[in-house]
């Protein structure tokens, strides 16, 4: 694999993975603190795929089963995370409404669908616009940690209404999955690479 | 044993554009000229204001920790709820994982990021040599993706007005504490630029 001669790749320099430290490929340690030296994050498009893929696996229970159980009177009330999002809209609570189907609906499965087209221009020959895939790429660093509002919302309600008897909140299965996906997605967005996408361009369309 | 280019020059995280090391002025910003990613800024007195904010970051959590979060009035019954019984419930619920992720998300790491800023300044702001300045680096950097502080603030709002309709909920002085703390957290971290700090550290290990 050539690198275009205007990177520091095809100089045989590459920054340090920990401290962004530029040294010299072929010494494998970072000079300044030991991290470790690669060209490009290693194997990063196969990372980024398999990371994606749990993520999509764990989206599924995620979503159809309760993230928590409202349990009234020795009555059981499953809600899916849809589920709460509806409730909120029926007791007229938009904004908030907005904000959970924002943070637990849409950006996970923007930044699934956004970290898979990644991926596949990092596997074409020719991929669309460098400057674009870069600002996805931002995209879907900045918000990763936002979707665990969620799950945050289910740790809150459980303590607080333990303990006053007729009513009792129970997490759900679906809150651990749901947590996975953000983990996964989190993951799979430091695995992939962007620099892989700027290899690509021929030299005379920088 | 450092060789003349990797003193001199660095490149783009994102693009990898070989570049010289830009020399930034406190307040300004480069950005690498094909990307347009941000490459190192220098917030002014970054570090006394990164170690001021820490230690009143400090000082919030340690109050946030020690007083009722939220209360719960219904009916006559209180139900006073601490910090860390948002992940305590949730392991008497039966579900480990979900209550180590909240657990660590919200209190162990954003401790362990806190303890290490103020580690990791100190010495900077003294001019001291210290010789685990790069590993404090190495940990800093780490901590900080994965610290939640931010998403759990929006998570307690979300939960108060999901709750607002069944019971009266009092905030408690531990609920503004943690809300400074986060803000105390993120002005901290601000002044704190990957390049900028590396450089520091190494100017001040021995």
């Amino acid at each position: 694999m050539s690198y275009p001669a205007n990177t520091a790749a095809a100089q045989g320099l590459a920054l340090c993975h920990v401290c962004g430290h530029l040294d010299k490929v072929e010494l494998h340690e970072c000079t300044r603190c030991g991290g470790g030296l690669h060209l490009r994050k290693t194997d990063s498009l196969q990372r980024t795929l398999a990371l994606l893929v749990t993520a999509v696996i764990l989206y599924i229970p995620a979503n159809i089963l309760p993230i928590m159980n409202t349990v009234q009177l020795g009555k059981g009330e499953p809600a899916t995370i849809l589920g709460g999002v509806v409730l909120l809209i029926s007791m007229g609570s938009y904004p908030i409404a907005g904000v959970i189907f924002i943070a637990s609906v849409m950006v996970p499965v923007a930044k699934l669908m956004a970290l898979f087209y990644l991926t596949w221009n990092g596997f074409r020959r020719e991929p669309a616009s460098a400057m674009q895939c870069t600002k996805i790429y931002r995209l879907t660093e900045l918000v990763g940690k936002w979707s665990m509002v969620d799950v945050f919302v289910v740790a809150i309600l459980v303590a607080l209404i333990q303990l006053t008897g007729l009513l009792v909140i129970l997490p759900g299965p679906a809150a651990v999955a749901f947590a996975g996906v953000v983990v996964a997605t989190i993951l799979a967005a430091h695995a992939f690479d962007p620099r892989l996408i700027w290899d690509r361009l021929k030299e005379d369309n920088d | 044993m450092r060789d003349t280019a990797s003193q001199t020059h660095t490149a783009c995280e994102e693009c990898d554009l070989l570049i010289a090391v830009p020399a930034v002025a406190e307040g300004e910003r480069a950005e690498c000229p094909r990307c347009g990613h941000t490459l190192t800024q220098k917030p002014r007195q970054g570090f006394e204001r990164s170690l001021s904010f820490a230690l009143a970051a400090c000082i919030f959590f340690a109050m946030s920790l020690s007083f009722p979060f939220l209360t719960l009035a219904n009916g006559g019954i209180e139900n006073v709820m601490t910090l860390l019984e948002a992940s305590v419930a949730i392991w008497r619920e039966q579900d480990p994982v979900l209550a180590v992720i909240v657990f660590v998300a919200i209190i162990a790491l954003p401790i362990a990021l806190i303890g290490t800023i103020i580690a990791l300044v100190t010495p900077l702001v003294l001019n001291k040599q210290v010789s685990w300045l790069p590993r404090a680096g190495k940990l800093m950097f780490f901590l900080n993706d994965w610290a939640m502080v931010e998403v759990f603030v929006i998570g307690v709002i979300v939960s108060l007005v999901k709750i607002a309709k069944l019971a009266t909920v009092i905030l408690g002085l531990s609920f503004w504490a943690y809300i400074l703390f986060a803000i105390c957290l993120t002005a901290s971290l601000s002044g704190l630029d990957r390049l900028q700090v590396w450089k520091a550290i190494d100017a001040a290990t021995p």
